[in-house]
């Protein structure tokens, strides 16, 4: 069977959030392998989030946020930007790919966009397999 | 802590999500989940029937929390919350999953689209029972009313705030009121004189008890927030400190200036002028070279500086229908002048504008169209044969022919720009800019008139070129909001907004830093951060940058996220399991 | 070079018709909605614009208002209703008179006066002519019996004292030669200042020697079958148009080339040759002059709307042409010397200034002029080939 990996996506209420809504009225066809949770700026994804997420078995965790000038808040998605870099570095060196974590830009308006992220992005994680974190983190407690 | 009691209730949405979500499954399968007290599945949940049904179980079965499994909860969050409040629960302690765009209607595998919906349901009873009860705050309102600009809107906007009996602090910074409609001569498409609207209205502001004018002011910053504001100016040497609850910003516009296009030769040639020293030869009454002959030939060009790449992009919605007026009394002043009008593209919209167009169209002037991306008009002195004084050579674009055109006189139609205070004004005020430094507003559609920040409303051009009656819409439409607060006297804020625990601060003021409304400050004595919850808009991203964990973005806590996660993963997992 | 506009031209072009110039504001549906227009050819849009700006030199060194039939197409779906068939009216009209080096054209075209004066004058001169070389014989009132001959018909050659039928018969003849090579000489000068107009001023152009041979065919083509016309939506326009152009040729042919044997002494039968073209000469004219006349007046179909005085001469010339020419057969059929006689001369002081006035400066100088203008385009088009053929390239 192939793999079918699991991804979280944290989406920012404005825009992504919106723009993800709209891919649904639009009726257009994505993988299913994405679960969504709903911030209300994408500068509200704390680290942990996204490590948690990893702990418990996710193999991809996509963030998008509004695009740079279009934040609802001003400029949460930049302090979302510096610490996606940060963390990208930081869940290296804890031994997980860094592409399994991905930042992308979708607007109110960008429900195609979204669309062809989620099933370039769910292609690329079923590329890489699946992620052993979770198997480490139960040896290791 | 009480018992958990979670009520689930999963959606139909007639056949928009039964279709691909097998929900009599869902319902099924989360009522095993810890704390389900009830699951059910319904037809349409957002129906009055749905909602008495929700009502009727948190009665029944004294649910303490709710679930609804249904479309985005963007759409019926608020419905829902409501029906709880209804039925006496706090309206935060309720979640949605959204199954509908987020599921039924973007996948085509029944199966999968089920044991997606199953863990997203499973995520929100996990998020739902860490749900608070948090309470509507209000502030109370100031009913002064400061406006920054003393043009059309600034003018409309503090009449219509006055008339109302409320107070109004009118700054401006010249010497005048009146702004850039006070330098036209008459208007278009209807020539009504503005010398004489302008001054009728000005007269009224001055000898209205309500208003203070403050003439060559500029406010140079500004404290508080929605409600309370507070801003310190000088007049007459002395400080004066003003306070109110509300800002209208109507600073107005600047006009280009053309002398940076070579080819028309702004500047250099005499009798090329801007459509502004045109109007000023209009309220002079006559029309004149510059050595004081009446001209031949009068040449009008569109579009300077407007829909051009290269100095700005858009429209300046003015020109085209001013510059038909042009046409217009210039025909009927020097009735046997020759009149141009060269254009990229009439655009004269309007009440009236169309007609305007085809009035002058048949005075015998002609109108010649220029291609903006291929070259602009190119102008130049004339020779002594030309019998004129200079001569615009084009590439005529409906003919496809490239002519000369005898002129005496070229009016320039400049551009409309952002004022020069605009960009100082948005760091005082916390308004927002687009590229072209005009103000943002809140929503382009829906809330024209309002702007991100709380309490401050742009009006007139300052946020897009506006002719005259455009900007006094928006003038009255902020005054009318303005008023709607005075007149309730007090506002709701938001509610989820961030909070701090005070035993684990450490005092290291990450999160003033990257406030984006500087909502927090800096308490010495305690050596802790305060957050201002009137300021504060709950964007959550000072929770996400604390190292202690000690700011909590209320109803987006970090529990209640990372449950959400767990119940997420675990579901999926043991779905997959399966 | 850049061409300097000129707002004060349409001035003058006003004169030759249209009113209204300024509507048209360059949509161009008229242009896409005529089955005429072509690649390089793009009437009426095109033309009002050159117009409309004053490039007057651009405007006459354009052949492409001659492709156009005035089918009145572009301004039934005319949003503005600017009324370009008329306008385009007005420009041909125009372009005539500057075709003509006379100055008479202009004339005609801008005063009424000067027409009608024109035509009542070369009319009173044949009438004079008839008065003092050829006038009735006194036995047409005291022994018209005479004059008729074995068929019972009228010997029309006859009627004048002291000339034989034969003599006169020949006056007239070359009287028409005289009329023909008037009116031909004037045209065909006019065609030659037609072609520096528009071909040989522009000196860039250069037109391969050749061209003016392997494209002469579309001269005569276009002029026998008008299969432009054909591409016009209203196909029974190219019917009337067409017959009422053989009519016409027909008739020209009869009596210039071919008087001795078209007007016989004898009554020949009716099956007989020249009386069957001319039967068929006098239909073509009527088929075509009648529903004109009830259009025009009538004001229903767009071409016919809009009606400058000089149309309105030009059908009353022709139609009165006819009329008095089936008089005159009538009335030698029937036996009426006399009658005949005088609708004979009056059939003459109606076509000789119609011929004189409308062939080479007026609306019939365009039976020249459009099949010439479609010529001069075909060798623009082999001048412009020439220009654009490969270069030879030498490895």
């Amino acid at each position: 069977m192939e793999f079918e990996p699991t991804i979280v996506s944290f989406l920012c209420n404005w825009c992504s959030y919106t723009g993800a809504d709209l891919a649904g009225t639009s009726r257009l066809k994505y993988a299913h392998n994405i679960r969504i949770i709903r911030t209300m700026c994408s500068g509200r994804v704390d680290p942990t989030f996204v490590l948690e997420s990893f702990k418990k078995g996710a193999d991809g965790i996509l963030i998008c946020g509004c695009h740079p000038g279009d934040c609802h808040y001003h400029e949460g998605n930049y302090k979302c930007l510096r610490r996606y870099h940060l963390l990208k570095k930081y869940i290296k060196q804890m031994g997980i790919e860094p592409e399994r974590l991905h930042l992308e830009w979708i607007s109110a308006s960008e429900g195609k966009q979204f669309a062809e992220l989620v099933d370039r992005f769910t292609g690329s994680i079923r590329e890489l397999g699946p992620s052993r974190i979770k198997e480490v983190v139960n040896t290791l407690s | 802590m009480e018992e958990v009691r979670i009520g689930v209730y999963v959606c139909w949405c007639g056949n928009n999500i039964a279709k691909m979500v097998d929900v009599q499954d869902v319902a099924m399968e989360v009522e095993t989940l810890p704390n389900v007290v009830i699951a059910r599945d319904y037809k349409y949940m957002c129906s009055d029937p749905g909602q008495d049904l929700i009502i009727s179980d948190i009665k029944k079965h004294r649910l303490n929390r709710v679930v609804v499994s249904a479309c985005s909860p963007r759409i019926h969050e608020l419905t829902f919350r409501k029906a709880l409040e209804h039925a006496g629960l706090n309206p935060y302690m309720f979640e949605m999953a959204n199954i509908r765009e987020h599921v039924s209607w973007v996948h085509n595998d029944r199966e999968e689209a089920t044991r997606k919906a199953k863990s997203l349901v499973a995520a929100a009873i996990n998020r739902v029972c860490w749900h608070e009860s948090l309470e509507k705050r209000s502030v109370e309102i100031n009913p002064a009313t400061l406006i920054i600009g003393g043009g059309i809107s600034g003018i409309t906007a503090a009449l219509e705030i006055a008339d109302a009996g409320k107070q109004v602090y009118l700054v401006e910074k010249s010497a005048q009121l009146g702004g850039f409609a006070s330098k036209m001569c008459l208007t278009s498409p209807f020539m009504y004189s503005t010398t004489q609207m302008i001054r009728a209205k000005i007269n009224k502001v001055m000898n209205n008890p309500n208003i203070q004018v403050l003439l060559n002011t500029q406010i140079e910053e500004l404290s508080g927030y929605l409600g309370n504001f507070t801003t310190t100016v000088s007049e007459d040497g002395r400080d004066l400190e003003l306070k109110f609850g509300n800002i209208i910003v109507t600073i107005g516009l600047k006009a280009f200036d053309p002398s940076v296009i070579e080819n028309y030769k702004y500047g250099i040639l005499p009798d090329v002028v801007t459509s502004l020293e045109f109007e000023g030869m209009l309220k002079a009454g006559k029309i004149e070279t510059r050595d004081g002959r009446i001209p031949r030939h009068v040449a009008v060009i569109h579009c300077v500086g407007s829909r051009n790449a290269t100095y700005h992009d858009y429209c300046s919605r003015l020109c085209c229908k001013n510059a038909l007026k042009y046409a217009n009394m210039v025909r009927a002043a020097i009735p046997g002048a020759n009149i141009f009008e060269m254009y990229a593209d009439m655009r004269a919209m309007g009440n009236g504008c169309e007609e305007l167009y085809s009035v002058t169209s048949k005075k015998n002037v002609m109108f010649l169209m220029f291609d903006q991306h291929n070259g602009l008009p190119e102008i130049r002195k004339a020779g002594p044969k030309d019998n004129c004084d200079m001569i615009i050579e084009l590439d005529e674009k409906l003919s496809g022919e490239r002519i000369e055109v005898p002129a005496d006189l070229v009016i320039l139609m400049v551009a409309i720009e952002a004022h020069e205070e605009a960009k100082r004004l948005a760091q005082v005020t916390g308004v927002s800019m687009c590229g072209n430094q005009f103000f943002i507003e809140r929503h382009p559609k829906l809330d024209p008139v309002a702007t991100t920040t709380d309490g401050v409303y742009v009006a007139g051009s300052c946020q897009a070129p506006k002719d005259i009656p455009d900007s006094v819409a928006q003038a009255r439409a902020a005054a009318a909001r303005v008023l709607c607060t005075i007149s309730k006297g007090n506002v709701e804020v938001e509610v989820t907004t961030a909070e701090v625990n005070e035993d684990r601060c450490c005092g290291c003021q990450t999160c003033i830093s990257v406030c984006p409304y500087t909502a927090i400050t800096f308490d010495e004595e305690k050596s802790v951060s305060v957050v201002n919850e009137v300021l504060c808009k709950g964007c959550g991203t000072c929770g996400s940058t604390c190292p202690t964990g000690a700011i909590r973005a209320q109803h987006f806590t970090d529990l209640q996220i990372l449950s959400q996660i767990d119940g997420l993963l675990e579901k999926s997992m043991e779905l997959k399991e399966v | 070079m850049a061409t300097r506009v000129d707002p004060t031209f349409f001035k003058s072009l006003e004169k030759f018709g249209v009113k209204d110039w300024k509507d048209c504001y360059h949509c161009g549906n008229c242009t896409a909605n005529c089955p005429l227009t072509e690649e390089d050819t793009l009437f009426p849009r095109k033309t009002i614009r050159q117009a409309q700006m004053g490039l007057k030199d651009k405007l006459i060194s354009n052949t492409d208002l001659w492709m156009c039939y005035f089918c009145g197409d572009c301004t039934k779906t005319c949003p503005r209703e600017a009324n370009p068939c008329e306008i385009m009216r007005s420009i041909r009209r125009y372009q005539t008179s500057v075709y003509d080096w006379t100055g008479l054209s202009k004339k005609l075209y801008t005063s009424a006066a000067w027409e009608i004066a024109v035509i009542v004058g070369i009319g009173i001169i044949i009438l004079a002519l008839f008065g003092l070389f050829l006038p009735p014989s006194a036995e047409l009132w005291s022994n018209p019996a005479r004059f008729i001959n074995a068929q019972g018909g009228v010997m029309i050659n006859n009627l004048v004292d002291g000339i034989s039928g034969s003599k006169f018969l020949y006056i007239i003849h070359y009287g028409d030669w005289v009329m023909a090579l008037i009116a031909g000489g004037l045209l065909i000068s006019n065609i030659f200042r037609m072609f520096y107009l528009t071909l040989w001023r522009d000196t860039s152009v250069r037109i391969p020697l050749t061209a003016y041979v392997t494209e002469f065919w579309r001269l005569v083509y276009h002029f026998l079958t008008q299969p432009k016309l054909r591409k016009c939506d209203d196909k029974s326009y190219w019917l009337g148009h067409i017959t009422l152009m053989t009519g016409y040729t027909i008739m020209f042919i009869l009596i210039v080339a071919l008087l001795p044997v078209f007007q016989t002494e004898e009554i020949v039968p009716w099956y007989n040759w020249q009386r069957i073209l001319g039967y068929y000469a006098t239909f073509g004219i009527l088929v075509f002059l009648i529903p004109v006349i009830v259009g025009r007046f009538r004001k229903r179909q767009c071409k016919l709307k809009h009606t400058h005085p000089t149309d309105w001469h030009f059908i009353i010339m022709l139609g009165l042409t006819a009329l008095s020419g089936i008089a005159v057969h009538i009335f030698r059929l029937s036996g009426m010397p006399l009658e005949t006689y005088f609708s004979y001369v009056i059939h003459l002081a109606i076509l000789v200034p119609m011929i004189l006035i409308e062939v080479p400066f007026t609306k019939w100088s365009h039976l020249a002029y459009r099949p010439f203008a479609i010529y001069i385009k075909a060798l623009k088009r082999a001048a412009g080939r020439r220009e654009e053929a490969p270069i030879p390239q030498f490895a």
